[in-house]
C-alpha cells in the first residue's frame, strides 16, 4: 500500500484525478463567493449613477447596518427559523416514529412521507396561498360551512400571514426531517428494546432512555440542514405573500433578491448577501461546537 | 486506451466545429423575447412569418415568458446582466427603456433608423418614453392604457348614466349592487396586490386631482395631501362596500376573471382585457361590456395610466443590423394595424385609430386615442424598479390597512426623495 503511494506515477495520477473535482469546486463555490465579497465593496448600481464601478470601501456595510429594512427582514428570517425548525423537528419526529411502526405494508406510509418533500417549494407556496385565499380558499370555505360569517383575510393580516407561512414551511419540511430521523431510528438495534422490556421499562422510558439518545446524531444533522435552509427562506413567502402586506413578511433572501434583481443594485445586494453568509456561518459554528461536545 | 480516447475526442471536436460552421453559413437566426401571453406572441409569430417570407435566409425564433411585467423584468434583468448573447430582440414594458438603456443593455438605434426624428410619427407618450438621453432606445410595438370597463346591460337596466366622477361611480355601483341583491356582485374591481398594477392604483386618483408625481427631469413632486386623499378614497369605497374587503389581494388576472364571470359592475384594467371579455369562450359578459375613460375627482380631470410595449435590440446581440431591421419592420403602421385588427392591441400611431378596417373590429378605438393622449406615463426613471416597488408595497399596505394612508404616503416620499432627484 505504502509502496504504491510513493510510486511517482501513481502520485501524479492521484493529482490528475483530483484536479477536475478541485476545479469544479473552485468554479462553483470559491469563485462566486469570492466575487460576491469583492462586489460588496463597489458601487454597482446598474441603473445609472455616475459612480458605477467605483470602489466604496466599507460604505455598503455601514448602509446595511443603518437599513431598517435589513433589520426587519433579518428579524423575520430569525423568527421563521426559530418557529419552523423546532416545529418541523417535532412533526418530523412524530412522522418518523409512525413510519417506523411495524406495518404490514411499509410503502404507503413512506410514500406519504416523501410527497411533500418531492414537491417544489414554489408549488407548495402557491398551493397554500390558494388554501388561505379570502374568497376562494378552502380554509375560509370550511369556516363558512361551520357557520362563521365574518371570515379572516389570512394573508392580509401581518400576524396571520406570518403564521400561515410558518405552517406551510413546517408542512413542507417535516418530511425531510422525518426521512433523516427514520434512517436513524432503523439503526437502533432491536435488542436494546427487548432488554429494556425484560427489565420492565415502560414505552415512555424506552423512548427517553433509548430512542432519543441514540437518535441524537441524526437529529443534529437534520437540524443543521434545516436551520441553514430556514435562514435562506425565499420561495414560500415569495409565492404566498410576496412579502406583503406591505413588506411585513419579507425575509432576508427576499430583500437580497429585490435589491439585486428589481433595484439592480448589485453592490448593496452583495453586501446583504455577505451578511446572510455571516449569519449562516455563525449558526453553523454554534451547532458544530455543540456536536463536538456531545460526540 | 489513452490514444483511442484522444482520437475520439478529436474527431468529435472536428464534427462539432464543422456543424457550427455550416449553420453560420446557412442563415441569420434572430431570437426574440416577446413577453407573456398578454403580449400576444401568437400574433407576433404571424408578423415574423411574413417577415421571413420577405427575407429568405432569416429565421426568427420566439421566446415567451413572464405572465406579468415584474416577472418579465426580473427575468430580463438576469439575462441582460449576464450579457447573454442568445437573445437579439426584447419586447419591454414602457417603464423599462430608460432603466435598461442607462444600464448599457440596449443598442442605440439611431444609426439604423436615422436619428431621433424616427420617433416623431408615434403618439407623444411613446416617442418620449423611448428617447433616452437624446438616443433612440427602442421602437414602440403597441400601446396600452387603463380603461374603465362596465356592464352596459346593468347600467341600462337600472337607469344609470356613465359616471364622470369617482363619487358618481360610487353612487352608481351602490345603486346597482343593492338593487341586484347578488352578494357576490362587486361594485368596482381594482388591483391592490403588490404588483405593477398597484402603481397605477396609487396614481389614478392622485393624477385625477390634477397633481403630478414627477417633473420633466424626473424629480419627485409628490403632493402628500392629494396622495393621502387618493388612498383614502379607495378605503372609503371599501367601507361603502363598493370595493371588496380583500382588495389588497386582487391582481390583474383576478379582476379580469371576476369581471368575465359577471361578478363585477365596474372594472379598471388594461386594454388587452377588452378582447378577453368580448371573445373568451367562457366569458359570461359577451356583448354586455362598455368602455369609458376613467372618472376624475369632482372638479379634477380624467387621467389614465399609460402602458404599452416596445421592441429593443440587445447591446449583446451578434446580429445587430439584422435585428434592427426586424424591429423597424415590427413598428411600422402596417404592423400596428395588423395587431389592432387581429388582437385589439392599441395602435401607437394616431392614424391607425381612425382606420376604417380597425374601427370595424373595435369601434371603441375612436375614443381610445384621446384617452391615451391624455394619459400619463408612470414616472420615467432609471431607477424604476425601486420606484415601482416602493409605490406598490406602500399602496398594498394601505389597502390592507397595515399602514394608514398618511404613513404610506410619508414612506413613499421618504424613500423616493433619495431616488428621484
Amino acid at each position: 500500500m505504502l509502496k504504491t503511494l510513493r510510486d511517482p506515477s501513481e502520485k501524479v495520477l492521484a493529482w490528475l484525478l483530483l484536479t477536475p473535482a478541485f476545479l469544479l469546486i473552485a468554479l462553483i463555490v470559491i469563485y462566486p463567493v469570492g466575487k460576491l465579497i469583492y462586489n460588496s465593496f463597489f458601487d454597482l448600481r446598474l441603473s445609472g449613477g455616475a459612480n458605477l464601478g467605483q470602489f466604496v470601501g466599507w460604505l455598503n456595510y455601514q448602509d446595511v447596518l443603518k437599513d431598517a429594512d435589513f433589520w426587519h427582514a433579518t428579524q423575520n428570517t430569525l423568527w421563521i427559523t426559530l418557529i419552523t425548525v423546532p416545529g418541523a423537528l417535532l412533526v418530523g419526529l412524530g412522522l418518523a416514529l409512525l413510519a417506523n411502526l411495524p406495518f404490514q405494508r411499509k410503502w404507503p406510509v413512506r410514500l406519504a412521507l416523501l410527497l411533500p418533500w418531492a414537491l417544489p417549494l414554489s408549488f407548495c407556496g402557491l398551493i397554500f396561498a390558494w388554501f388561505f385565499n379570502t374568497d376562494y380558499g378552502i380554509v375560509n370555505d370550511v369556516l363558512r360551512r361551520l357557520g362563521q360569517q365574518e371570515t379572516t383575510m389570512w394573508l392580509l393580516r401581518p400576524n396571520w400571514a406570518f403564521a400561515a407561512i410558518c405552517l406551510t414551511i413546517i408542512w413542507k419540511t417535516s418530511s425531510f426531517m422525518a426521512l433523516i430521523l427514520l434512517a436513524g431510528l432503523q439503526m437502533i438495534p432491536r435488542s436494546l428494546y427487548e432488554a429494556a422490556e425484560v427489565d420492565g421499562a415502560t414505552r415512555w422510558q424506552q423512548f427517553w432512555q433509548i430512542t432519543l439518545p441514540l437518535l441524537m446524531p441524526s437529529i443534529v444533522v437534520a437540524l443543521i440542514f434545516r436551520t441553514l435552509t430556514a435562514l435562506q427562506t425565499f420561495d414560500i413567502p415569495y409565492t404566498m405573500t410576496k412579502g406583503g402586506p406591505g413588506n411585513s413578511t419579507e425575509t432576508l433572501a427576499m430583500l437580497i433578491h429585490k435589491t439585486t434583481i428589481d433595484y439592480l443594485d448589485l453592490g448593496y445586494g452583495s453586501t446583504l448577501a455577505v451578511f446572510m453568509f455571516l449569519i449562516s456561518m455563525a449558526v453553523t459554528a454554534v451547532y458544530l461546537r455543540r456536536v463536538g461536545q456531545t460526540a | 486506451m489513452k490514444r483511442r480516447t484522444l482520437t475520439q475526442w478529436l474527431s468529435a471536436a472536428v464534427v462539432v466545429a464543422g456543424l457550427s460552421g455550416q449553420a453560420a453559413l446557412a442563415d441569420t437566426k434572430i431570437r426574440v423575447f416577446s413577453g407573456g401571453q398578454n403580449q400576444r406572441p401568437d400574433l407576433m409569430r404571424k408578423l415574423f412569418d411574413a417577415y421571413q417570407a420577405q427575407n429568405p435566409g432569416t429565421t426568427i425564433e420566439i421566446e415567451t415568458g413572464g405572465a406579468t411585467s415584474e416577472l418579465q423584468r426580473q427575468y430580463l434583468s438576469t439575462v441582460l446582466n449576464a450579457k447573454d448573447t442568445a437573445i437579439d430582440i426584447y419586447m419591454i414594458d414602457i417603464v423599462n427603456p430608460s432603466q435598461y438603456f442607462n444600464a448599457g443593455w440596449l443598442e442605440p438605434l439611431d444609426s439604423y433608423v436615422g436619428g431621433a426624428a424616427a420617433l416623431k410619427p408615434y403618439l407623444p407618450v411613446y416617442s418620449q418614453a423611448n428617447l433616452v438621453n437624446g438616443k433612440v432606445a427602442a421602437l414602440p410595438a403597441f400601446a396600452d392604457a387603463m380603461f374603465m370597463y362596465y356592464r352596459k346591460d346593468l347600467l341600462e337596466k337600472h337607469g344609470v348614466k356613465e359616471p364622470k366622477t369617482w363619487d358618481e361611480l360610487t353612487a352608481a355601483a351602490k345603486k346597482i349592487t343593492e338593487a341586484e341583491k347578488n352578494p357576490s356582485l362587486q361594485g368596482l374591481s381594482i388591483q391592490g396586490a403588490p404588483i405593477e398594477g398597484a402603481v397605477c392604483t396609487f396614481l389614478l386618483p392622485y393624477w385625477s386631482q390634477g397633481k403630478q408625481f414627477n417633473d420633466a427631469n424626473g424629480k419627485l413632486t409628490l403632493d402628500k395631501e392629494a396622495a393621502t386623499k387618493g388612498l383614502d378614497m379607495w378605503l372609503k369605497m371599501v367601507d361603502a362596500g363598493v370595493l371588496k374587503k380583500n382588495i389588497a389581494e386582487v391582481t390583474t388576472p383576478v379582476t379580469v376573471n371576476e369581471f368575465k364571470a359577471g361578478q363585477v359592475v365596474f372594472a379598471i384594467n388594461w386594454g388587452f382585457a377588452w378582447d378577453v371579455f368580448k371573445d373568451a369562450a367562457d366569458s359570461q359578459v359577451k356583448g354586455k361590456v362598455g368602455v369609458m375613460p376613467l372618472p376624475a375627482v369632482a372638479g379634477g380631470k380624467s387621467a389614465t395610466c399609460v402602458g404599452g410595449w416596445q421592441w429593443a435590440v440587445s447591446a449583446f446581440s451578434k446580429n445587430k443590423p439584422a435585428a434592427a431591421q426586424l424591429v423597424k419592420y415590427m413598428s411600422t403602421p402596417e404592423a400596428s394595424k395588423f395587431l389592432a385588427r387581429e388582437g385589439s392591441l392599441l395602435p401607437v400611431f394616431q392614424s391607425v385609430y381612425t382606420d376604417a378596417d380597425v374601427l370595424k373590429q373595435a369601434p371603441w378605438f375612436k375614443d381610445a386615442a384621446n384617452v391615451i393622449i391624455a394619459g400619463q406615463a408612470r414616472p420615467i426613471s432609471s431607477q424604476y424598479g425601486q420606484v415601482s416597488d416602493v409605490v406598490r408595497t406602500n399602496t398594498n399596505a394601505a389597502l390592507a390597512r397595515t399602514k394608514t394612508p398618511t404613513e404610506a404616503v410619508n414612506d413613499i416620499e421618504g424613500r423616493l426623495n433619495r431616488v428621484m432627484r
